[in-house]
């Protein structure tokens, strides 16, 4: 775990020397697009990484974020910053029945009971027309400004979802070093064990699932002001909770770094094949997400750990005495 | 056996009982693991729990540290009810156990392991590890400190698990087995080490098949059978009692030799 | 008082497909403890095998279905080993991930090869209905519940009555002692997968002329599937067949009184109050949801 934060630094680094260096709008907006799902594949982490509780249904939370700030803004003129407290005191209460659940519920149980949640608010999103507009979606107006979060500059917008990535990245690593941390892991390894040793592996995973729902929300509404357009059927959708696991789960589940390397190289690919091939066939696009789903399958199989502890451990020479 | 300061208790009548069970019955559909066992255990006893397989030992383990809820009956530490409280608000009552199939924490380093034990009692995290440190050398694994735990032998496992329930600061330990599965060479090492924790003070309840080990640490011993408590004092006197012989020891016995 | 037995016959009729789904994958859950969240696109590669066979060799879905059969099932066999086979013995999350993947990967393969567009198989006998007292059924859907029926049937015999079936059931009973016992349980596993593919492949070619073919239409179904399987128990193949039954009532009863919209939402309920109030189900045994893998 020592040794992990260098490589942390620098990426961060890296992310807020860039706009001093770079100018391509284009550029900027991937590393926002970087950055930001880096974010929400941390905040998946924490739930699924650290407290070990997989789920497929995260879009929940984040849909729950994209539509507060969107709903609080367009109906009753509320700056998009109350709109993510909103969202994420909703994707509490929401992550609490989660919770509850994953204390009731193991294995696949848990996952079904997840996508069936985001589903349900994907169904409730497109058909309640007189309050979300049902499918149309919601157009996320546009008023300059820090407060309403009307920011046509890309570099503003990096350091801002950079702050929110170090913030989350933060999280993590409390996670990793804390005696909460220390707890938590123990339940992922053997959840009876850690009970007899007097750890409240109930109360933890509901609360870490709690924090995974509110930073979610957090990150969905900040994507609703600055991708502009809230589609029910995107943010609601299995796709993208899988995405999320996905950031996380070819970086590193379980490490503070590995969901930002893994969102990172997800977000990179994607966007240049749809520069690429985005206009002519459309479908040709889709051959990004065949590589996922085979790296999603080739990664779980041969590096589960992940590719941050795996290059991790083949950088290092191996330390006598410690096996794997 | 020196530095005892309590008299062994006969039945916990007399002595300041520590951890009392009274009329516990554990029922699984048609069969009854546990029926209406109960015993008193004084503060620093050494009491030991034998039966054959299928007689409720680990049940009534499981019952104590709180994982199941018994039928009827209680278990009450210091006059705290303990029954209907979940396993880590009993350990963090004061009762800690070890498991009979060994569960450490493969993924983490011997030293984290421990440290989740101390975590319990503490807040600060570099407290713990020093706790932790302190008893890994305790328990003889002092060099181990930073291996992951999946790596050790077994007898290095037994040693961990007794290091992370210590590291709660227990009132009482529940030792399961703390024997089995072991080679020969690594018992009396074990055996001293069970010893050493008990002369500082320690109340335990160990379950123990090896015969020898048992009478030889034990103040007291229970015996159960089918679910039921068939005998209860000093090891002479259950190892020499007819049910206990007939039920568990087989027909020609004879006392064990004292173990080295 | 009228509509009754309209919504009893589109009930059946719809169970009956549902159940051939189900049942291949509570089978796979019950044998090798895993949910395949691939099974949707299974079902997708059945339609456009169904939709292939008939655009370009002018073959019906149920000419295609006896010769194609063969090689659904080695699709199957050959997934297991290429995919499943790696992981059988790795954690739950590991198998949820690999299933997942393949989900992701099937479904964006269909996408790039054929695009989006929905294609339709339309048979000469696709507008047919028959008369059966005051209901209406269309003949298309009619021949695909008899198939279904049929096909359940046959699994449930062979499940049964064969050696091999009894071999499978020992192992979802208990994989160590039927290793023991001298079962090859890697060979059961390939079995089960394959003919829990099998099954959802040929509900695929049986929905073909009823319901328009695109690379996401599995996706509908899987959900359908997945809260059918958890009412039934997960493993429970009887369990199945009777959720089915009550799956399909709870769409078409909710279609008619709640409209098409907000059925979804019916049995997304259905599903998170069985979640939270059974989460075993209707046959699962007790406590079955706290076990997990």
């Amino acid at each position: 775990m020592s040794g992990a934060t260098a490589p942390a630094v620098a990426f961060f680094a890296l992310a807020a020397l860039a706009p001093v260096v770079v100018r391509d709008a284009f550029l900027l907006d991937g590393l926002v697009l970087i950055l930001l799902w880096g974010s929400v594949a941390a905040a998946w982490n924490v739930a699924g990484g650290y407290a070990g509780q997989v789920s497929l249904g995260h879009s929940v939370f984040f849909g729950l974020g994209a539509y507060s700030a969107a709903l609080l803004g367009t109906r009753w003129g509320l700056s998009p910053w109350i709109g993510l407290a909103v969202g994420a005191v909703l994707a509490i209460a929401v992550g609490f029945v989660i919770g509850f659940l994953s204390n009731r519920l193991r294995g696949p149980y848990f996952v079904l009971a997840t996508i069936a949640f985001s589903q349900v608010l994907l169904i409730v999103a497109s058909r309640w027309r007189a309050f979300t507009s049902g499918s149309e979606g919601i157009a996320v107006p546009f008023r300059p400004g820090f407060w309403t979060l009307g920011i046509a500059d890309k570099r503003v917008w990096v350091y801002l979802i950079l702050a929110l990535a170090v913030g989350v990245y933060l999280v993590q690593l409390y996670l990793e070093r804390s005696r909460r941390g220390y707890q938590l892991a123990a339940v992922r390894e053997d959840e009876d064990a850690a009970l007899s040793l007097g750890v409240p592996a109930r109360r933890l995973k509901v609360a870490a699932i709690a924090v995974s729902a509110a930073l979610t929300a957090a990150c969905g509404a900040l994507w609703a002001q600055y991708v502009g357009f809230v589609d029910p059927f995107y943010v609601f959708s299995v796709d993208l909770s899988v995405r999320f696991a996905l950031g996380a789960v070819l970086g590193g589940i379980g490490t503070a770094l590995g969901p930002f390397v893994g969102a990172a190289l997800v977000t990179t690919l994607e966007t240049y094949l749809r520069a690429r091939f985005g206009g002519i066939g459309a479908g040709l696009v889709g051959i990004y997400l065949i590589i996922y789903g085979v790296a999603l399958i080739a990664i779980v199989r041969f590096a589960p750990q992940g590719l941050v502890p795996w290059l991790g451990a083949r950088w290092r020479r191996p330390a006598a005495g410690t096996a794997r | 056996m020196a530095g005892r300061a309590v008299a062994p208790a006969r039945g916990g009548h007399r002595a300041v009982s520590l951890l009392s069970v009274a009329g516990v019955t554990k029922r699984f559909g048609g069969i009854t693991a546990n029926r209406e066992i109960a015993f008193d255990v004084a503060a620093g006893e050494l009491v030991g729990v034998i039966g054959p397989n299928g007689s409720g030992k680990s049940t009534l383990f499981e019952v104590i540290s709180g994982f199941y809820h018994p039928d009827e009956g209680e278990v009450r530490l210091d006059g705290h009810r303990l029954t209907g409280l979940s396993p880590d608000r009993v350990c963090r009552l004061g009762v800690a156990r070890t498991f009979q199939k060994l569960r450490p924490f493969a993924g983490l380093t011997v030293v984290d392991n421990i440290m989740v034990g101390a975590l319990t009692r503490t807040r600060d995290v570099r407290h713990a590890r020093e706790r932790a440190r302190a008893l890994l050398e305790r328990v003889g694994l002092g060099d181990k400190a930073e291996a992951h735990a999946g790596t050790l032998s077994t007898g290095q496992r037994k040693r961990l698990e007794l290091a992370r329930a210590l590291a709660t600061e227990p009132r009482v330990l529940l030792l399961d087995e703390v024997t089995g599965g072991v080679d020969q060479r690594t018992i009396p090492g074990l055996v001293q080490l069970v010893r050493e924790l008990h002369a500082g003070g320690l109340t335990l309840i160990v379950i123990e098949h090896n015969m020898r080990v048992i009478t030889a640490v034990a103040q007291r011993i229970v015996a159960l059978y089918l679910g039921e408590k068939i005998a209860d004092g000093p090891p002479d006197a259950v190892t020499r009692d007819r049910r206990v012989v007939e039920a568990y020891l087989g027909q020609a016995y004879a006392a064990p030799a004292p173990a080295p | 008082m009228q509509v009754i037995p309209q919504l009893l016959v589109s009930t059946i009729l719809l169970g009956g497909i549902y159940a051939l789904i189900a049942v291949g994958l509570t089978l796979i859950f019950g044998v090798m403890r895993v949910v395949n969240f691939a099974h949707g696109e299974f079902l997708m590669l059945g339609m456009y095998l169904a939709f292939w066979a008939f655009a370009l060799l002018h073959l019906d879905p149920y000419a295609t279905l006896v010769l194609a059969l063969p090689v659904v099932f080695a699709a199957g066999w050959a997934s297991y080993r290429l995919v499943m086979r790696p992981v059988i013995h790795a954690s739950h999350n590991v198998q949820v991930f690999t299933t997942v993947g393949l989900s992701i990967a099937l479904q964006n393969l269909a996408l790039v090869l054929w695009t989006a567009d929905s294609h339709f198989v339309r048979t000469s006998y696709y507008a047919v209905v028959v008369r059966l007292g005051p209901a209406v059924l269309n003949l298309a859907q009619a021949a695909a519940f008899a198939v279904a029926v049929l096909a359940t049937a046959a699994l449930f015999a062979f499940m049964r009555w064969s050696y091999t079936g009894k071999v499978m059931r020992a192992t979802a009973q208990d994989r160590q002692a039927a290793s023991l016992m001298g079962i090859d349980t890697g060979r059961v596993f390939a079995l089960t997968w394959a003919v829990g593919v099998t099954c959802v492949g040929v509900a695929g070619i049986l929905l073909a002329p009823i319901y328009p073919v695109y690379p996401t239409v599995g996706l509908q179904f899987v959900l359908i599937a997945y809260v059918t399987v958890v009412l039934g128990g997960l493993g429970e193949m009887a369990g199945a067949v009777v959720a089915s039954l009550i799956v399909a009532a709870v769409e078409v009863i909710g279609s008619y009184t709640v409209g098409t919209a907000w059925k979804e939402a019916l049995y997304l309920v259905l599903f998170i109050a069985i979640l939270l109030l059974r989460p075993a189900g209707l046959f699962g045994q007790r406590g079955a949801e706290t076990v997990g893998a």
